[in-house]
């Protein structure tokens, strides 16, 4: 008999083993404890924002098994990654792979350490795709899609993968960026949104200052922008980056930056901290007639 | 992977001959050929109270008794009269490691000689978001369902590291580690 299987299982030991020493426990919420890996050997620490509830002190337990306190660096809900700083110095970290590595159909692993000991299971990369939106308006440089069955707390814990000389994570995986569906915040992701967070403490937001609602369009002006809602303005703030560029209330919303907006999710995603401080084109309906205006987008509070 | 699957091939195999089915009047549950002369281990619940018949792999049907039962850690012993079964060889249950790759057989909905696949999440006491977590059990990401229940987890090379007891959850499998068993079976042989 061959040891394709025997050594296959042994390379997934290894791999959790190796991995594992980077998985931490993360005590953000009363129930149930998650999962986060070490960024920097000094203390940094990537997890899931849903997973830390608290915004103070944040239990971290070690994968040497010392517990140690951490506290929040920042947060950013539209990547639901989270920044932590954890009382501790040496730790080890893990291999984050540059995003040329995986294919679909290779066999990764999804780590965790809800409790004393780190916890694996086993799946393989179902998709993968360029710079992608998330639902809350976040942008991700990579989608990242596997089947990983993800467990109670394997939120905030790495996605790991073989390569040549040993273990690499490809990211982190969250239960909550598409619900039923896992999702991993590639590591350049991470890169870009933990420097955002330890320089600022938070990621920027893009504000119109307008309250909004989608409305149906008529059927003629619907035939001619090809959809069949906008969003009509209801609050314009005095002063706001929409006031300022002429935006009235009752004007409905039904392109910007042409991106149709055709309710808030789009508006939302259209706000993502990359468009902070640009000069964007905006189709508005006022009168029954179509127009376009020109709106800086301001930054949220 | 050809290899792999030949591989495969050979531990489910070796295994089936020591899987047995048996049925407690309600339903069928699963269980493994412990010792030659008829010693077969399952769940407690799988056993029940009733009368209770083990099919064996080659087709007999036999009446069973239990000889010892633990509800608490849910095994059980049942004994039928035969000689010379093969027996499954026993694995290291206290060495599992999470990633670990096992298979889990048993008849599930009533489908004989079934084999899941997965990996080890873990293992020992003290496991996150399991029952009676002061209990040992080995947790697995595999899909076992009624029928399951009693049969062998085995590890890459075939041998039997746990008893298939229970879901934890969507996808969770969690068994009674083998040395737990053999546990019960130094106290069921003392008493």
């Amino acid at each position: 008999m061959s040891d394709v299987l025997s050594n296959l299982s042994k390379e997934l030991v290894g791999l959790v083993e190796a991995a594992g020493r980077s998985v931490v426990r993360v005590e953000g919420r009363r129930r149930l404890s998650a999962s986060g890996v070490v960024w920097s050997a000094d203390g940094i620490i990537v997890t899931a924002h849903h997973v830390v509830e608290h915004e103070q002190q944040v239990g971290i337990g070690l994968a040497d098994g010392h517990d140690v306190s951490g506290n929040l660096v920042g947060r950013d809900p539209t990547t639901d990654v989270a920044v932590l700083r954890a009382e501790a110095t040496g730790l080890a970290v893990p291999d984050w792979a540059a995003f040329d590595g995986p294919r679909v159909g290779h066999i990764v692993l999804a780590l965790g350490r809800p409790g004393q000991t780190v916890q694996a299971t086993m799946g393989i990369i179902s998709a993968l795709g360029g710079e992608w939106r998330t639902p809350a308006g976040g942008r991700l440089e990579h989608y990242l899609q596997t089947d990983v069955v993800m467990y109670p707390g394997f939120s905030g814990g790495p996605l790991v993968s073989a390569a040549a000389n040993g273990s690499q994570v490809l990211g982190i995986n969250s239960s909550a960026l598409v619900p039923g569906v896992s999702v991993a915040v590639p590591a350049d992701s991470l890169s870009r949104v933990v420097e955002t967070l330890l320089a600022h403490g938070r990621i920027q937001r893009g504000y119109l200052g307008v309250g909004a609602q989608p409305v149906l369009l008529p059927d003629g002006l619907a035939q001619q922008l090809g959809q069949d809602t906008g969003l009509l303005l209801v609050s314009v703030k005095a002063d706001g980056p929409a006031d300022k560029a002429g935006l009235l209330l009752g004007d409905i919303v039904v392109v910007m930056d042409e991106q149709p907006v055709r309710g808030m999710r789009e508006l939302q995603s259209l706000l993502a901290s990359d468009r902070v401080g640009t000069a964007v084109s905006v189709r508005i309906v006022r009168g029954g007639q179509a127009q376009e205006l020109t709106v800086v987008i301001g930054e949220r509070d | 992977m050809g290899d792999l699957n030949a591989e495969m091939d050979g531990v489910i195999e070796a295994a089936r001959r020591c899987l047995v089915e048996i049925d407690n009047g309600r339903g069928n549950g699963a269980g493994t050929i412990w010792h030659p002369d008829g010693l077969i281990l399952t769940n407690a619940h799988v056993v029940g109270r009733r009368r209770l018949q083990v099919t064996l792999p080659d087709g007999r049907a036999l009446q069973a008794r239990v000889l010892a039962a633990d509800a608490d850690y849910d095994v059980a012993a049942v004994a039928i009269n035969a000689g010379g079964l093969p027996t499954i060889e026993l694995g290291d249950s206290k060495g599992l490691q999470p990633g670990e790759w096992v298979m889990a057989m048993g008849h599930p909905w009533g489908v004989t000689g079934a084999v899941t696949a997965g990996v080890v999440i873990g293992s020992g006491a003290h496991l996150p978001e399991v029952p009676q977590p002061d209990r040992e059990w080995i947790a697995v990401s595999a899909h076992l369902r009624p029928g399951h229940s009693g049969g062998p987890l085995l590890d890459v090379h075939g041998r039997l590291v746990g008893v298939n007891t229970m879901m934890a959850g969507p996808e969770v499998g969690l068994a009674v580690p083998v040395h737990v068993i053999k546990a019960f079976l130094h106290r069921a042989v003392r008493s």
